[in-house]
């Protein structure tokens, strides 16, 4: 089935209303996801912008139409761990477990709870959002933030000029886990993106699936909100976020052969306005690095 | 009749945890609570328990995956001590505010700074105020009865809070005693299986736990925790006397006295330290000194009302810590003694001792001289220095 049949066939679960921002990346990303994954599904969606979304709702109703937790920001892994093994206790193994999770709930504060869930490889299908901050608390810096990038707490100043440090690059870290599955995803590229939950959702049920998606930010970013798809989109062309999978037959990237530059990228988004060429060059290389690293693992 | 066997406290735990039919254990190591999640962890490799067992990386995650599990309907157990608590705080104190039943064993041990592994209450004291049920008990044979006791309490729906079993570490953790080990029959008797449904996340009934929730019902829940604690101080006593007729084993519910009906210098003791209380009171009783003991068993809820009644009438009292409290110069049990009788305890003479910190012991040289100090002020009403156990 096509994913446009798969998404026109799936009921969306997010109830009417909806208090994220227009064109924000996260919100395409939860619906989607929990359009695949159906309404038999427990949610967990730690504190950010998705458990404003998801969870507390809009208009007195709740954000969902299926069983949602806003666990702390630092332990959804775990949290979802017990409802999982009770879950399969019950014999119940046909709910799907699954994390909405924003990159700081997921590389920062809850990263250790993340990386043993893994590790032990818990049935569950863990969503990042990748928006590259802080969003819900204000725009802060996370570990994700891009070089460069103008945040509340890494602000443009006379004497330093946005974050000084490259980005950690979470999901190769993930993979490294001995989990079942392992892939980026971008909102621009959906056909790939449900392909990736459903593989995902079927990974969950004999370990841990792990997907790191791509999440503009017209807000925190400062680039105009129907900008978002194309933001993401010169984010897979540029390398600054490639597209790749891991699962039991190892990596495989999603070829980029013409790539465009990450000049081209930043072009246009708030945050990176006062990048210098040195920035960016450094921004180009590690991208490039990146990619080729992901490209050896992927060689047959 | 159960079978006779020699447990430390740590297993004595284990034992009567394992008895409960927990769904799922979750612990991580610490001095000197691991040998719990050790024991429980062979018990589990070596198929004598049902359970599932999450290998953790924290305590942090324990709690975490004991909550998960929880909203999902199971039965649960966990067990930590000082700085392992520490780190759990922030899912413990919302285990009780989602009103989660649950039983975790507290070897009760020392806050660092200074470092320390040793025995003393500062870190169970230190979370009074987190929403728990806590039980301090004394001796094996009170681990493993409080433990099966503890869930009849948490999953009591008049109750429906998390229940912590302190007993002090090292000195009841590491010692081994003989224990009447109920059997599994007669605790399935006892103990019903787990039946709560106020919290559990399902597809087939969908609702979101814990959306954002604005003040006026916040302080509605905050008002029915509190009635909840209330009625826990009922429910516990029902949970001691049925547990008495059935194993024959009472402990007086939230406090348990001895002698004090005619005495007139009372001190009051909390965990381990209490068998030594009562040989003081025996010694003084020879020399003459008619003193008496008030076991402090539940410090939440606080039997405020039975304690003020125990001590009705009598001249002096002494509440002897094994913790402190930051800004009173006193022990935090003496304060809570305090405020329980605040209408009266101008008539008391009265003071608090503090002793036993980072494992020192409490001697009953020491608890001697407390009830001879209450022997000597006992016509003095009003407050007395607090008394330190110092060695120099
Ligand atoms: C332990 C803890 N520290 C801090 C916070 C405050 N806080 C709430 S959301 C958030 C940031 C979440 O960022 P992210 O996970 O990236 O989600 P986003 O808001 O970007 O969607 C923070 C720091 C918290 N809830 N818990
Ligand atoms: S701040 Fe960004 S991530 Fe948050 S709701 Fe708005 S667009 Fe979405
Ligand atoms: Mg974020």
């Amino acid at each position: 089935m096509s994913y446009i049949d798969v998404l026109r066939e799936a009921k969306d679960v997010v109830t009417p209303g909806m208090s994220a921002c227009q064109g924000c990346g996260g919100e395409l990303i939860l619906r989607t996801v929990l359009q695949v994954s159906g309404k038999n599904t427990i949610v967990g969606i730690p504190p950010g912008c998705m458990a404003g979304a998801g969870v507390v709702g809009w208009n007195y109703a709740n954000g969902l139409e299926i069983p949602v937790h806003i666990p702390l920001l630092d332990n959804t892994a775990s949290f979802l761990t017990g409802v999982s093994q009770m879950y399969e206790r019950k014999g119940r193994t046909d709910v799907n477990i699954v994390a909405v999770a924003g990159d700081g709930a997921t590389a920062d504060c809850g990263f250790q709870s993340l990386s043993a869930a893994a590790e032990r490889n818990e049935k569950m299908l863990y969503v990042c959002y990748d928006n590259e901050g802080y969003m819900n608390t204000g725009y802060q810096r996370s570990s994700t933030t891009s070089r460069g990038s103008r945040t509340s707490t890494t602000p443009i100043g006379s004497v330093i000029n946005g974050k000084q440090q490259h980005q950690k690059y979470l999901p190769l870290i993930m993979s490294m886990h001995g989990l079942e599955y392992c892939a980026t995803a971008s909102p621009s590229h959906m056909a790939d993106l449900v392909a990736k939950v459903q593989k995902g959702l079927a990974a969950s049920k004999k370990g841990f699936a792990y997907l790191h998606v791509f999440s503009p930010c017209p807000t925190g970013w400062a680039y105009k909100s129907e900008k978002a798809i194309e933001v993401a989109r010169k984010a897979v062309a540029s390398n600054v976020f490639p597209l790749w999978e891991m699962d039991e037959n190892g990596y495989k990237l999603t070829e980029n052969k013409n790539p465009i530059s990450v000049a081209e990228f930043v072009q246009g988004i708030g945050k990176f306005k006062n990048l210098t060429p040195e920035v960016i060059e450094s921004i180009q290389k590690v991208a490039d690095a990146r990619y080729e690293t992901l490209r050896k693992l992927s060689a047959k | 009749m159960g079978k006779k066997v020699v447990l430390t406290g740590n297993y004595s735990a284990s034992e009567a945890a394992a008895l409960c039919r927990p769904d799922l254990i979750a612990a991580y190591p610490i001095t000197p609570q691991s040998s719990v999640v050790e024991y429980l962890a062979g018990m589990v490799h070596n198929g004598k328990i049902d359970a599932n067992l999450v290998q953790v990386e924290s305590e942090h995650s324990a709690c975490s995956v004991v909550q998960g599990a929880v909203a999902a309907g199971g039965r649960v157990f966990t067990a930590t001590s000082a700085q392992g608590l520490a780190l759990m705080y922030e899912p413990y104190f919302r285990m009780s505010t989602l009103r989660f039943p649950m039983v975790m064993a507290l070897a009760t041990r020392e806050m660092t700074s200074p470092e320390t592994v040793w025995s003393g209450q500062q870190d169970a004291m230190s979370v009074r105020e987190a929403g728990w049920i806590q039980v301090y008990c004394d001796g094996n044979q009170e681990i493993v009865d409080m433990v099966i006791q503890g869930y009849k309490i948490a999953e009591n729906e008049k109750v429906l809070l998390p229940v912590n079993v302190c007993y002090d570490g090292f000195y009841s953790s590491h010692l081994t005693e003989g224990v009447d080990l109920p059997l599994q029959e007669e605790v399935d008797r006892f103990l019903p299986a787990v039946h709560f449904n106020h919290c559990v996340l399902d597809p087939e009934k969908p609702f979101a736990l814990d959306p954002l929730t604005p003040g006026p019902l916040m302080m509605k829940y905050r008002k029915s925790h509190l009635d909840a604690m209330e009625a826990a101080l009922t429910v516990i006593e029902e949970v001691d006397k049925e547990f008495g007729d059935q194993f024959g084993r009472y402990y007086g519910g939230a406090i348990s006295e001895y002698r004090t009906e005619d005495a007139d210098v009372v001190i009051l003791t909390i965990g381990g330290m209490t068998g030594t209380g009562m040989d003081a009171v025996d010694l003084a009783r020879e020399q003459g000194i008619k003193a008496g003991l008030v076991k402090i068993r539940f410090a939440r809820p606080f039997p405020a009302k039975r304690i003020a009644k125990a001590l009705a009438g009598k001249k002096a009292f002494a509440v002897i810590d094994r913790s402190v409290s930051f800004g009173w110069s006193t022990g935090p049990m003496y304060m809570e003694t305090r405020a329980a009788l605040t209408d009266v305890d101008d008539k008391f003479a009265h003071f608090s001792a503090i002793g036993g910190l980072g494992g020192a012991d409490i001697s009953l040289d020491r608890m001697l001289g407390t009830i001879k100090k209450l022997d000597t002020v006992k016509n003095e009403p009003g407050q007395k220095e607090t008394q330190w156990y110092m060695t120099d």
